[in-house]
């Protein structure tokens, strides 16, 4: 299922201090405030993680072990950095894991958009079919792109984060993240380039 | 050709945003005056920018994965059991619970509970306060139990530790009670600083008594500190007043 991104910033999220309870919470083994920090990030770390590894078998079975990972830790959890910024680092490396052990090309996510073509039977108008096709365009264009390219360009432009936050997840400074960025941006308008009526 | 102007060339997409900075934003605007390449690399940018803008958001199942599920349920029962063991439980009451074996364990029962009620009725009747001061849902089996002195060689993250309480500190504008705990009364090291913390609402213990704590590990860094901590303090039991 896709949303646009206006609409995504309704995600289910907790403040600061409400976070800070519910890790408090989880120490002492309370599977409510599991699933309500479960429930906060899943979304958030859905995207990161779809767009770095493509393949949807894949990407629940990396999901699920960055949240198992995630239980675990937060046992030990001292908020010595935002919790966002811990799970997002989770996140990251676990993709990263990822790639290395697989080092296989990207599933076109054409596969992905597919099953949710034949499933939603729906007549759907003119509009909502050239929105369609915008999104697999753009993201076809984005999974051919690099994996530290492309998580630059998904932590800035789906999830939000600031150039400092992006930094403290990938563990590299500001400057980096400008530079990568630059460069996912250009070559993702290369790529595009052919398509731009279109989009 | 080609420009050297890195560090302008990182703010142009700030530039882009809106979101650069006054001094730089000047600069900015007179190199690219000069700069053809930085020029085109704007324009690049720009179109880049407002396609990845056009990213869908992915949205996932609403279902919980089963291994999620299993961890969050196995959390809230402490040590996972399995399902058999529950089943072969309930064979054995339909076994043997008949009326004589039952009268036998009320039996049984009652005399238990007249003689806990016997060895603890100072603390049950008010003439001392009750041991524990908080009860709370944690399995106190997981911590992870060691001497004061022994703190700089552990790596778990949950202990229990026991000591005598020394300078019970409260900072009302924080809202936390911390306190030193020693393995003698008599000389002041080894010792480990205990802090009860918001949310946790826990009554501090007094100046002198003999505690067991439990809770987070961790090692304060800080230049006037570099001492062990249990922060934050999840429980306490009072072993001697």
């Amino acid at each position: 299922m896709i949303q646009r991104p206006e609409l995504a910033n309704n995600k289910c999220a907790v403040d600061r201090e409400q976070e800070r309870h519910l890790v408090f919470a989880v120490q002492r083994g309370d599977p409510e405030a599991f699933r309500e920090l479960y429930d906060a990030y899943r979304e958030r770390i859905y995207n990161l993680v779809t767009y770095s590894i493509g393949d949807p078998l894949q990407t629940q079975d990396v999901l699920q072990t960055i949240f198992l990972k995630v239980f675990r830790g937060l046992r030990g959890f001292r908020f010595q950095s935002s919790l966002s910024t811990w799970i997002y680092r989770i996140a990251h490396n676990e993709c990263q894991n990822y790639h290395r052990a697989w080092r296989a090309p990207h599933v076109p996510l054409e596969a992905i958009l597919g099953s949710h073509h034949e499933i939603d039977t729906r007549p759907v108008s003119h509009e909502q079919h050239a929105r369609q096709e915008r999104d697999v365009i753009l993201q076809q264009a984005l999974m051919q792109l690099p994996f530290k390219m492309r998580e630059v360009v998904v932590l800035k432009y789906v999830e939000g984060l600031s150039y400092d936050e992006i930094g403290r997840v990938l563990g590299c400074a500001p400057g980096t993240v400008a530079s990568r960025l630059n460069r996912a941006l250009t070559e993702l308008e290369e790529r595009l380039r052919p398509f731009k009526r279109l989009l | 050709m080609s420009c050297w102007h890195f560090s302008l060339r990182r703010k142009l997409l700030p530039y882009i945003e809106g979101e650069i900075h006054e001094k730089d934003l000047k600069r900015l605007e007179r190199h690219l005056l000069d700069c053809g390449l930085c020029r085109d690399l704007l324009l690049r940018l720009r179109a880049g920018h407002q396609m990845a803008q056009k990213l869908a958001h992915q949205v996932p199942g609403g279902d919980y994965p089963p291994e999620i599920e299993a961890m969050m349920a196995a959390a809230g029962e402490g040590t996972p059991r399995p399902r058999m063991r529950v089943q072969a439980w309930h064979d054995w009451v339909e076994r043997f619970a008949t009326p004589g074996v039952l009268g036998v364990l009320t039996a049984v029962l009652v005399a238990q509970l007249a003689l806990l009620v016997a060895s603890n009725r100072d603390v049950l009747f008010g003439q001392k306060s009750a041991a524990t001061i908080k009860t709370s849902d944690l399995d106190l089996n997981d911590f992870h139990v060691l001497d004061i002195a022994d703190l700089k060689l552990n790596t778990e993250p949950h202990i229990a530790t026991e000591g005598y309480v020394t300078d019970v500190h409260t900072d009302k504008e924080e809202g936390t009670v911390a306190f030193k705990l020693v393995e003698s009364q008599s000389a002041p090291g080894p010792f480990v600083v205990c802090e009860i913390m918001s949310p946790i609402k826990m009554a501090a213990p007094r100046d002198g008594s003999y505690v067991r704590v439990y809770g987070v590990s961790r090692y304060d860094a800080q230049t006037d500190r570099k001492w062990y901590e249990v922060n934050p303090v999840l429980d306490i039991a009072v072993l001697k007043h």
